[in-house]
This record gives C-alpha cells, sequence and structure tokens, in this order.
C-alpha cells in the first residue's frame, strides 16, 4: 500500500519523464512537435505513449486493473512501434524505462521496503511481456494482411480462371504436355 | 572485456544531440521502407530513358554515367515548363504550417517527412543552380551538391509521399506540394528509377486497357460473371455492353474493381444501377482503367494514359462520359485533361441525365460526370427506389479520398447518398474528413504489399480516427469513393479498427435498390444473409 501511495504523488511527474524518454527515440528534429500538440488526432503518435504512460503507472501502482484493460489501453501504443521502423526491443522494451525512473525517484523514499519495490517492480516485467505479446500479434498480422492483399488482387482472375477449366471440355486438356 | 550493453543502450535509437544536421541524416534502405523497382524490359518497353538493372538496398544504383547533368537538364527544363514549380521552389517562407499535416510525419515521425523538409530536398539543389545566393554562397544559404545519396534520398521520400495534397490546404501561399513530389519522381525516371508497382500497370493499361493486362475478351468474361452474381443476389442479369458503337453514355471505371475484393461488390452495384435505369451506355476494354498510372510517374505518362478517354467517346461515338468511383482519375481529368487531351471530341455534348434532364453545367469543358453526382441527382428527383433499412446491420462512415475531396470539392454528393441509402451513418472526427480527410496511406502507387508496414504507419491517421468512432459509436463499416482505398483501407482497418468493413458507396446503394421485377432479398452483394430476413419465407414469396 506504501508503494501505492508514495507512487501516487509522483505519477504525474514520472509519466512525464517516461513520455519524454519515449519521445526521445524518435528524431531529434520532430521532438517540438511531439512534445507540443495534445489534439489526439493532430498528434497521434504522442496522443498514443500518453495513453499508455497513464495506464502503466496506474498498473505498476497496483490498482484494481485486469489484464485486458491494460491490454486495451496499450494497444494503440503497440500497435503504431510495431509498424516504425524499430527493433522488437526498441519498439516495446521502452517499458523498462520506467525501471531507471522508478529506482531514482520512488526507491530512495521507500526506505526498508525492499521487498515492496521490488514487488512493484516485477510488474513492470508483467507489462513488458503482455506487450511483447501484443507486439507479436501486430506483425503477425501484418503478415496476414499482407497474404490476404495478394490473395484478394486477383481474386476474380482465380475464379475466372476456375470457371474456364470448368467449361472446357476434357478432351481440350487431353494433349497438354505431349508433343 | 565485453560488456552487455545495458537496457537504455539497447532501446536509445540515436545520441541526445545529433552530430549531423537533419539533412545530412540519410535514410537506411531497409527492406520494407521500399518499393521494389521496375525491370528493365518495361521501361524499354515504355521508351523510358535510360532503363537499367538496379536494387534499392544496393550501395550502388547503375545510374547512367552523365546522370548529374542529366538531373541538372531535366530539372531544368521543368522550371522552364512549370512556371508553377519555380514559384514553388521561391516563394516557400518555411513557416512550417504544412509540417505536421502530412500523414507520412505523423506516422513515422521522420522529420524528412514534414512537406516543408521533403521540398527542401529538392530545394537546396534548386538554390545551387538557380539563385544569386546560392550560388555565391552555397551551403550557407541552405544550398546543396547532388551526388549518388542525394538521389537515393529524393528517390525514397518521392515515394513516402501520396501526393494526398492535404498540406497544400494549410500552406498559406498554396503551395502543391504533391506537384513537388511529382516532379521529383520524373526527375527519378529520367535516370532510369522506376517502381514496378507503377509501371507494371503502365505498361498494361497502355497496351491493353486494363491494369493488370488481361486481354479484352477475358475482361468481358470475367464482368460477365460478376453479371452472373447480380442474378443470383437479385434474380436480374444486368446487361454487360462492351465496345457498342452509338449509345449516349461511355462509362469509364477503374479496372481493379473488376478483378479485387471488395472493389468487385462495387462494380457490381453499377451493372445493377444502370440496368435498373436502363442506361444507354456502353464499357471499352481499351478505356477500361480509369484510373491514372501515368499521374504517378510523369506528366507526360498521365497524358498518354489519359487520351485513351476521348480516343475511346470518338471511336463509340457517345454523348458524355460518365465515370466511377476514383480518386486520382478524378484529379487528373478534373485539373489537368482538358490541357492534355483537350477539346472534347466534335461528338461530344454538355452531360446531361437522360434520366432526370439536369445538365451538369459543372463538367462543361471535360464532359465527365462523377457516378456520385450522377446517383445523388437521381435521389434527388426520385428517379430510384431505395430501401434503406437492408442495410440496417450497418453503422457506416465515410472516407473522404484525397483526390475527389480535395481536387475536385466533392464533399456532399457522396454523403447524401450514404444517407439515403443507410439508415445509420456517423462522422469521423472534424479534423479527418472533408478537406482535412486524411488519406489512406498507400495512394499514388504505394499500395503494394512489400511496404504493408510503412502503409500500416502512414495510415495511421485514418486507422486512428476510424478507430475512434468504431469504439465511441460502434462503427462497423466505412465507405469511400476510391478503387485505391477500396484496396488499401481493409488492410489498414483490419490492423487499426478489426471489424469495420470496408466498400464502396455504390454496393451500398444497390443493396438498399429496389429493382423493377427483383426477387426478394436475402443476401447483399458479397452473398452474405441478410439479418432480419427469413430465407424460407422469401422462398414462399417467390414461389407463390
Amino acid at each position: 500500500m506504501q508503494t501505492a501511495k508514495l507512487l501516487a504523488n509522483l505519477k504525474d511527474s514520472l509519466a512525464e519523464q517516461w513520455t519524454l524518454a519515449v519521445f526521445a527515440s524518435y528524431p531529434e528534429k520532430s521532438l517540438p512537435f511531439l512534445k507540443t500538440q495534445r489534439d489526439p488526432f493532430t498528434n497521434p503518435v504522442a496522443s498514443m505513449i500518453r495513453e499508455a504512460a497513464g495506464t502503466l503507472f496506474e498498473a505498476i501502482a497496483g490498482e484494481d486493473l485486469d489484464v485486458e484493460k491494460v491490454k486495451t489501453s496499450l494497444e494503440r501504443f503497440v500497435k503504431i512501434r510495431a509498424v516504425q521502423e524499430f527493433t522488437p526491443s526498441q519498439a516495446v522494451g521502452v517499458i523498462y524505462l520506467l525501471k531507471p525512473l522508478l529506482r531514482k525517484e520512488l526507491l530512495p523514499s521507500m526506505g526498508s521496503d525492499l521487498a515492496g519495490y521490488l514487488e512493484m517492480e516485477s510488474r513492470v516485467d508483467t507489462l513488458a511481456l503482455l506487450a511483447f505479446d501484443m507486439y507479436m500479434t501486430d506483425k503477425e498480422r501484418v503478415a496476414e494482411i499482407r497474404v490476404t492483399e495478394i490473395r484478394n488482387q486477383y481474386a476474380q482472375l482465380k475464379r475466372w480462371a476456375q470457371h474456364l477449366n470448368a467449361q472446357a471440355p476434357l478432351g481440350e486438356f487431353a494433349g497438354c504436355g505431349q508433343s | 572485456m565485453a560488456k552487455l550493453p545495458t537496457p537504455q543502450m539497447l532501446m536509445a535509437s540515436r545520441p541526445e544531440l545529433p552530430k549531423e544536421s537533419w539533412l545530412d541524416i540519410k535514410p537506411e534502405f531497409a527492406p520494407g521502407s521500399y518499393c521494389y523497382p521496375e525491370k528493365k524490359e518495361t521501361m524499354e518497353l515504355l521508351h523510358m530513358p535510360n532503363p537499367h538493372d538496379w536494387d534499392p538496398s544496393a550501395e550502388d544504383w547503375n545510374l547512367p554515367e552523365n546522370w548529374e547533368q542529366i538531373l541538372c537538364d531535366a530539372f531544368e527544363e521543368r522550371l522552364q515548363k512549370h512556371r508553377s514549380l519555380k514559384l514553388f521552389m521561391d516563394i516557400c517562407v518555411r513557416c512550417g504550417a504544412c509540417a505536421d499535416k502530412c500523414h507520412f510525419f505523423l506516422g513515422t515521425n521522420d522529420p524528412k517527412n514534414m512537406p516543408v523538409l521533403r521540398a527542401e530536398l529538392l530545394r537546396s539543389l534548386y538554390r545551387r543552380d538557380h539563385t544569386m545566393l546560392g550560388k555565391l554562397l552555397g551551403k550557407k544559404v541552405g544550398a546543396r551538391d547532388w551526388d549518388k545519396s542525394v538521389v537515393k534520398e529524393l528517390f525514397y521520400y518521392a515515394y513516402q509521399c501520396t501526393e494526398c495534397r492535404r498540406c497544400s490546404l494549410f500552406c498559406p501561399y498554396g503551395i502543391d506540394t504533391a506537384e513537388i513530389t511529382a516532379i521529383v519522381r520524373e526527375l527519378m525516371h529520367e535516370v532510369g528509377l522506376g517502381t514496378h508497382w507503377i509501371m507494371d500497370p503502365v505498361k498494361n493499361c497502355s497496351f491493353t486497357g486494363n491494369h493488370l493486362g488481361i486481354k479484352p475478351h477475358s475482361f468481358k468474361e470475367i464482368v460477365e460473371m460478376l453479371a452472373d452474381d447480380c442474378e443470383t443476389v437479385t434474380g436480374i442479369r444486368p446487361k454487360t455492353p462492351f465496345n457498342e458503337k452509338g449509345h449516349e453514355i461511355l462509362f469509364i471505371t477503374p479496372s481493379g474493381d473488376v478483378f479485387a475484393d471488395p472493389g468487385i461488390y462495387t462494380f457490381m452495384g453499377y451493372l445493377l444501377l444502370f440496368h435498373e435505369l436502363d442506361l444507354d451506355y456502353t464499357f471499352s476494354t481499351y478505356a477500361s482503367e480509369g484510373g491514372n498510372f501515368g499521374s504517378f510517374t510523369s506528366f507526360n505518362m498521365a497524358k498518354k494514359l489519359n487520351a485513351k478517354m476521348y480516343a475511346e467517346a470518338e471511336r463509340l461515338g457517345v454523348k458524355w462520359i460518365l465515370g466511377g468511383e476514383c480518386g486520382h482519375m478524378w484529379r487528373v481529368v478534373n485539373q489537368y485533361m482538358e490541357t492534355y487531351n483537350g477539346p472534347t471530341p466534335p461528338n461530344m455534348t454538355i452531360p446531361k441525365s437522360p434520366i432526370t434532364g439536369t445538365v451538369f453545367k459543372n463538367a462543361a469543358a471535360t464532359k465527365m460526370v462523377h457516378i456520385t453526382e450522377f446517383t445523388a441527382d437521381l435521389i434527388r428527383h426520385g428517379k430510384i427506389k431505395l430501401d434503406p433499412s437492408r442495410n440496417d446491420h450497418i453503422i457506416t462512415t465515410f472516407h473522404d479520398s484525397c483526390n475527389p475531396a480535395r481536387a475536385m470539392g466533392l464533399l456532399e454528393e457522396p454523403r447524401y447518398i450514404l444517407k439515403h441509402v443507410c439508415n445509420h451513418f456517423v462522422e469521423m472526427p472534424e479534423n479527418t474528413i472533408r478537406e482535412q480527410t486524411f488519406c489512406c496511406g498507400a495512394g499514388s502507387g504505394l499500395n503494394t504489399e512489400e511496404i504493408m508496414e510503412l502503409r500500416m504507419r502512414s495510415g495511421m491517421p485514418r486507422g486512428n480516427a476510424l478507430r475512434y468512432v468504431q469504439q465511441k459509436y460502434g462503427v462497423n463499416h466505412m465507405a469511400c469513393c476510391c478503387a485505391i482505398d477500396r484496396a488499401t483501407l481493409p488492410p489498414l482497418a483490419n490492423y487499426w479498427a478489426p471489424g469495420v468493413n470496408v466498400s464502396g458507396i455504390h454496393e451500398l446503394v444497390a443493396n438498399a435498390l429496389v429493382m423493377k421485377g427483383e426477387a426478394k432479398r436475402t443476401m447483399d452483394l458479397r452473398q452474405e444473409d441478410l439479418p432480419n430476413v427469413d430465407a424460407d419465407e422469401a422462398e414462399a414469396e417467390e414461389g407463390r
């Protein structure tokens, strides 16, 4: 409980620090834009990162959140990271950037409650694992989309070819392959 | 002693302050970030300059020996020819109004995808040779020299722009970044650099008619197969007139809608509507591709492919052309066609709807009417009977396709139709629709599967807005009036808002259309059961 109380006070500041750390994974010239605009449609990437930041800290504090709710809140964030030009560790590993923040800002004030701190830090691992599963689902979906698109592009051609085969009398193909 | 990197080291993708300026940070040609190159044979066949084999991921692109001279001359020539280009090079004050309006920038966060900086890639070269200050002071005033990495960079970013023109909307000077991109693509073609997904359809449209190069008789057979499907659904087999002389109207639509799911259902919608109206029209197999892949290549190629429309209108002796749901076809028609290939053949007259008598004065110059203008007019005059309750299982939104919205101002007609054929219509957020619409992320020849991740990030602003209305209002359908959208939005929706279906407008029109003598509808054009219809009851009714 002590963790939750301490974290409640620091939540906004930590969420902002983590958001800035994630922003730093984008090119320096794009930072001013990411930082300033707040509209979710004008600046969607920043909006996705901020949405994720809020949920991450609620989850770390041990608030009453089920896995599905956490996943829903992280979904847009993981989806965009999964299709941007990042390695897998860069894409979802940024969740681990919470640890140095927690160690710097929270650990000193937790006194002797090391077990409480470690329990909280383990929740970061849980979140990273959840995000990694979501990341893989997204990657697999992109692969599946690619296959479906190729299939759909020529869907009618294939149907037409099958239609022709069905119509052709057997004898017409009997000589195929013979000289 | 070797040490493992810290997590922070693994995750940091760049130093706090990069040493190089933004202009010197070069793109990496990683698989998935570029379209496949076109084959040398195709380029030769089309008489494109300097055809050669090359690989975008290779260090050496086998450019012709005098590549720099070719590019400088070609640029000079275009500056002379297009006054607009010279103006666009000179007048930008780098205010940044366009910077955050590009879906590629929003999705990639790559600064070179800010329209202002993407244009700066060319503008810096312009300064060196065409401005006094650039000639005297060079780099100090933002001029730079051509080198092979600059060519690569231009290619990379010219194919990370869908020429959607959202940025132009916000530019206080009205700079048309799409035209800058078009010029850069032209320059790339001068040294033999083109992409397969664009040039192969150019070849096919050029020689055969449709974008896949299917021969006329086969093309007709596929259309007849779709007419058979119409009969399965409605009990009525619509006519499929091809290359017939003496009709009033020539109908031209993207050939993608004949081959690809879900575009075929929009095509079936046209067949059924025209049959119900007993419209005096014909298709052409040669002008069977409304989309103009040439417009993604060069102005000359766009002109060449566009010429087929009037050539066929003249040969078949029609009075006017009705155009289907397509995107860039309408930019070409509305903004370039008259200059390219006008005036219209003498047999053509100002379009007049044979059903309502409405004269489409807006199409006086081109003699081409957009199908949504035509259908909205039919509905306005009560000339077709509609049962929107057949689409009651659908809560639809509308994606304004970039070109009809921004290049011809077609904003109301599609909505008017949708509201008459569907009972549930929801708009996406205001700053993502109408003139401000976000691109599907893969227009202008980028809807190829090798860059799927890129498409998912560049289409994210659209996907994000769709996801919002899906979650907030239960939207399960997105209508659009562009064949490229019908190809690109299903994957995008599948990624960002799974569960949302995509269709053209006329698929929904035909689903709601009550036809004379039709069988009771138990399924929609996709042959999926209509909810709330009892199939047995329908059969019994038919038997009576």
